[in-house]
This record gives structure tokens, C-alpha cells and sequence, in this order.
């Protein structure tokens, strides 16, 4: 993609660095294309890379995955839901006690969420 | 003292990993006192931080005395420099843990020993005896990778074998039936470290030494976890690995030159995309193509150019054969697991094994099994009983009623296979071998009746690898 890897680097791991894709997503990326899950980048045929970009251009991730997630918590938030207002003010969405640790919470529930821009 | 590397010439990998070799321990001396605490306590003053409380929970500190003195550590919390290294090129780690080292000048010579040849090797005379490889042998043998970096060759030398009751019966049964045109199919069994991949050595050696094509895949296991590039054949559900088949068209060229280059490519190859002309050698052929995509294709008609009427014999071996008898960690594009059988190699393989593939000049196929280092598979171990007791001619165990995951390709490639089960060896055969490690130097105890009862009766009745464990242990460490 825009992005270079350096040659030595795993495909698998390269294709997990890509925000939408885990390790489920990248073996069966790699399966598709019969590639061994231990391969390098420098290994693979330039055809194939250009293969993989093709099929990573279709997929959903990166900005069109980050723009689901948080056009989802808008929504809430537009309704006037609790779930909304929970996220808005970085505190438990799912019923969690706030007596005790809530670091996640406030690290991930926000409004703009998984943005480079973000805590995260 | 016995040392893998030579003194002379440090080999890399890089410093760090000659730093951390052991020191020899055999040069310790078993002092019935010790004056460790003094030394320790008259050692330079270092900027090594130490631990303050010298006598913490009631033991005594012996690397430094109270009557010593304290020392001033100044800069103890500064963080030590990580001292900088190159680190080794890629591939060079992997190179030196699989490295083969044959010859070690620190042992002894043992003269007197024969070469082996194509004669002694079937010799029933010479059963007890150690033989050695001559040079061009070992060139072979190690191309085709037949010998581990976990046997112990790198402590004598020169390589010798010990020609074993079982070596003679193996290579006399490999060349009376390649002598009449047929197709011995065979898996050796045995237990842990009993000496089944040495056998299977010597059965190559046997192949070389009678001029056979000896074709080796020296781990199985490598064709089956997902570790090397795979990629589908057109309008077939089977794989093929391309760079493993460009290693071992390497392999077979280098092992088998002199035979190849004497032979002629007969068929068409029209399909091919390299230009095969029909006079071109076969020895040519196997270094045809680089490419990853030609591979498979060029190994094919190779094959098919070996299965020609009037060619060389050929020896197929296989070790770790349990590891290609399991669905494979490889997964299709449609994320399924694929067969092992599916692919290209393990099925010309598995095909020969099974009796599928004529071989109109006869052949040998033959299977090692490995106890260390085999998964569990309960169709191969059914195909394994019955197809020992169908040669000793016992009733065949029914398969298990209550199991239905039987695997019908399992017992399809082990139809109607021999089975060489190996067993320790006897005690004659034991003090021969005994008395060449105490002729290299190597064992250092007196070889009499009592001494080779024990070490015997230690190995658990002559199991080979048992043996080398409970002589040689005290040399083997401080390599």
C-alpha cells in the first residue's frame, strides 16, 4: 500500500498493523493467497504483493473501519441513549461497577474513537 | 578434552554466542577441599554493584569475606552500557546450530579399519564390525543431509559405522530385491535411539556405493508445518512446495552427478516452460530452472524421466514418517486445512510407499520412523500393527470399532509395506563399537568383559544412542 514494510518483516504481522485486520483476518488473507503464515516480505513474489494490495484496497479497515465504530457511537449518542452519554463522558458502557477500576473505560470510551488522534 | 570448534579459527556466529559455550567442566577438579573462598574473597576491586547485606537471611556470601572490607560503589545506579555487536547475518544462527562436523583432530586416529564398500556392506562375515566411509561417500551423504547434527560424529576422526546385524540384513534385502527388478517397500521402527536413522544412513550408503539414484528427505516435518513457501497446482486440489523442491533438485544433483550426467532426457517435455531438448543430461536438468514457479513442474518430468525403463535404480527415503501422515498445518484459500497427501513431494512419496508407482527398474522406498520426535496418530499406528503382523504372518488386528476417525489415506500409502523393527544390538557388537571409542581416545576406561556388561546393561540392553549417552556423557558436555 502507501505504507513499505522492511523485507525481513512477517506478512502476518505487517497485515495485522493495519487497523480492521487481526490475526483471524490476516490468516485467512494469507490462506487466500497461499502464503505460509511464517513468511517474510521479502519472500513473497512481487506479483502476489500486488495482489494483497488489490484485496486490502476492497477491504474495510483503516479510515472506513474507524469511521463505522464511531458513526456507531454517534448514533447512540444522537438518540440520547444511556449507552451514548456514557461514552461521551468516558465512564462503563456495559454495566461495569465504577467504585473500582474503570482505566479502560476512560482510556477507550470516548466520542472519536480509534483515531490516530486519540489516547490510543 | 574433546572441543567441537576448532581453537585455531574461531568460526562466527557472533561473540556473544562463544561467549556463552560452557566452559569445560571435565577440567574441574573433584577436590575433596576447596580454596574458592579465599580466592574470591582476594578478587580486584570491581564496579560490579554488589548486595549490601552480606549475611541476608543467616547464609554466608562466599564471594566476598566481613574481614574483606567494604567498598565504595559510586555510579551504582547509572544503568551499564549493553556492550554492542553485530549481530550474525540472516541465516547464520540457523547454519551453525545444524552444523556438521565430521573430523575433530583432538581424537585419536584408528587405523586399521576398512573402507566400506558395496561388498562388506551385504558380508555377513562383517556383522561387528566398524567400517569407515571413504571421502567420496561422505560428500554424498552429506548433500542429501544424512547425517543430524545431533549424532556424535563431531567427536572422532574420522566417520566410521558400526556394520550391525540389522545393516546387513537391510542392505542385503535393498539389493536382492533391486537385483530382481522389484519394489522393496519398507519402514524401519524401534524405539528411542535405537538406531533407526543410522540404518537409514547406511541404506543410502548402500544405494551410492551400488550406484543407485538416492533421492533423501531428510526431515518430513518440514513439509508439513506451514514453514516453507507453498502454492496450488492448476486443475488439481494438490500443493506444491517450490523453494523445498529447488533445495532438493540441489541435493539430488550434488549427490547423484556422476550417475546423472550419464543419463539422457528421452520424453517430450513440451508442456514445460524451459526448453528440456532431448539429449540434454538429467544432471542438467535438475539445475535447470531458479524459479520458484518452474519447480514443481521441471521436478515432475524429472520424476517421469527416472521411471523410464533402463535407468538406475532408485532409493527413495523418508525420515520422520509419521509427520506426513496428518492433515498438514497448511490451509487452502478456502482456509481449509490441507492433507499432507495433497502435496506434491510427501505424495510421490506416500504413492511409492504404497505400491502405487511402478518402477520398471527397481527401487527401494523406505520409511524411518522417529519415537522422540512423532505425533500421535492413531490411523499409522493401526497401519504400523497390521502391517507387522501381516510379515510375521500373524492374524491382523482388527481396526478399533469405537474410533471413526480412521484414515483411509494412512493405511492406502501403507499397503503391503515391510517392517524392520530395530532392537539394541548384541554384546560383540556392542565391545566393537566400545573398543573404537576407546581407540579415538574418547572412552577412557579399560574395555573388559565387566565394563562393556555395563555400560550394556545401562543402555538398556544395547540400545545405541543409550549407550553413547552413558560412555560418552562426560565428553559430550564439555564440547
Amino acid at each position: 500500500m502507501g505504507v513499505n514494510f522492511h523485507e525481513k518483516k512477517l506478512v502476518k504481522k505487517a497485515l495485522t498493523t493495519f487497523y480492521g485486520l487481526g490475526p483471524q483476518a490476516a490468516a485467512r488473507i494469507l490462506a487466500k493467497h497461499t502464503i505460509h503464515p511464517l513468511a517474510r516480505l521479502g519472500a513473497v513474489p512481487p506479483k502476489t504483493i500486488t495482489a494483497l494490495t488489490t484485496e486490502l484496497s476492497t477491504m474495510t479497515i483503516e479510515n472506513d473501519a474507524r469511521r463505522i465504530v464511531q458513526d456507531n457511537i454517534k448514533r447512540l449518542r444522537d438518540m440520547g441513549t444511556y449507552r451514548g452519554r456514557r461514552h461521551a463522558m468516558g465512564l462503563p458502557v456495559r454495566g461495569q461497577r465504577t467504585r473500582g477500576q474503570i482505566e479502560n473505560a476512560r482510556r477507550f470510551n470516548c466520542l472519536e474513537r480509534g483515531g490516530t488522534w486519540s489516547r490510543i | 578434552m574433546a572441543s567441537a570448534s576448532c581453537w585455531r579459527c574461531l568460526i562466527r556466529p557472533s561473540q556473544r554466542l562463544l561467549l556463552t559455550i560452557p566452559t569445560s567442566l571435565s577440567a574441574a577438579p573433584a577436590a575433596a577441599f576447596t580454596t574458592s573462598a579465599a580466592q574470591y574473597a582476594r578478587l580486584p576491586a570491581t564496579k560490579t554493584p554488589k548486595p549490601k547485606a552480606k549475611f541476608a537471611s543467616g547464609e554466608i556470601n562466599m564471594s566476598r569475606h566481613i574481614r574483606a572490607g567494604k567498598r565504595l560503589f559510586l555510579g551504582k545506579k547509572k544503568k551499564r552500557q549493553p556492550d554492542k555487536f553485530k549481530p550474525p547475518a540472516t541465516g547464520e544462527r540457523k547454519a551453525f546450530r545444524k552444523r556438521i562436523q565430521l573430523t575433530n583432530n583432538n581424537a585419536l586416529e584408528v587405523k586399521g579399519l576398512e573402507e566400506m564398500t558395496a561388498e562388506n556392506i551385504v558380508d555377513p562375515e562383517s556383522v561387528g564390525k566398524m567400517v569407515g566411509l571413504p571421502e567420496e561417500l561422505i560428500d554424498q551423504l552429506r548433500a542429501i543431509e544424512a547425517f543430524k547434527p545431533t549424532q556424535n560424529w563431531g567427536l572422532f576422526r574420522a566417520p566410521h559405522v558400526l556394520l550391525r546385524q540389522e545393516s546387513v540384513d537391510l542392505a542385503r534385502q535393498l539389493t536382492e530385491a533391486v537385483g530382481n527388478k522389484e519394489t522393496l517397500r519398507m519402514v524401519i521402527t524401534g524405539e528411542r535411539a535405537v538406531g533407526k536413522s543410522m540404518l537409514g544412513l547406511q541404506a543410502q550408503a548402500t544405494g551410492f556405493l551400488n550406484k543407485w539414484i538416492v533421492i533423501n528427505i531428510p526431515e518430513a516435518q518440514e513439509l508439513v508445518t506451514a514453514s516453507t513457501e507453498y502454492s496450488p497446482v492448476h486443475n488439481s486440489d494438490m500443493f506444491s512446495q517450490p523453494i523445498y523442491t529447488l533445495k532438493m533438485f540441489q541435493a539430488i544433483y550434488k549427490s547423484n552427478a556422476a550417475l546423472l550426467s550419464q543419463l539422457r532426457v528421452e520424453l517430450d517435455h513440451m508442456h514445460l516452460p524451459v526448453t528440456v531438448n532431448r539429449g540434454m543430461t538429467l544432471a542438467a536438468l535438475t539445475s535447470i530452472t531458479k524459479e520458484p514457479e518452474f519447480a514443481w513442474p521441471v521436478f515432475q518430468s524429472f520424476w517421469k524421466e527416472l521411471l523410464l525403463p533402463g535407468r538406475p535404480p532408485i532409493l527413495l527415503t523418508l525420515d520422520g514418517l509419521s509427520h506426513i501422515m496428518r492433515i498438514s498445518d497448511y490451509r487452502s484459500p478456502s482456509f481449509e486445512l490441507i492433507h499432507s497427501h495433497n502435496f506434491g513431494l510427501v505424495r510421490m512419496f506416500t504413492e511409492a510407499l504404497g505400491g502405487k508407482t511402478r518402477f520398471p527398474n527397481g527401487a527401494a522406498v523406505l520409511g524411518v520412523t522417529s519415537k522422540g520426535n512423532s505425533p500421535k496418530i492413531p490411523s499409522f499406528e493401526k497401519a504400523l500393527e497390521q502391517a507387522a503382523a501381516a510379515h510375521n504372518g500373524l492374524p491382523i488386528p482388527p481396526r478399533d470399532p469405537f474410533y471413526t476417525k480412521y484414515d483411509e489415506r494412512v493405511f492406502d500409502a501403507m499397503n503391503g509395506v515391510k517392517v524392520f523393527d530395530v532392537r539394541g544390538v548384541s554384546k560383540t557388537e556392542a565391545r566393537a563399537l566400545m573398543e573404537y571409542w576407546a581407540a579415538s581416545g574418547i572412552l577412557r576406561m579399560r574395555v573388559d568383559e565387566h565394563n562393556v556388561s555395563e555400560k550394556y546393561t545401562l543402555s538398556g540392553n544395547g540400545v545405541l544412542g543409550e549407550m553413547e549417552r552413558v560412555a560418552l556423557f562426560d565428553v559430550r558436555m564439555s564440547m
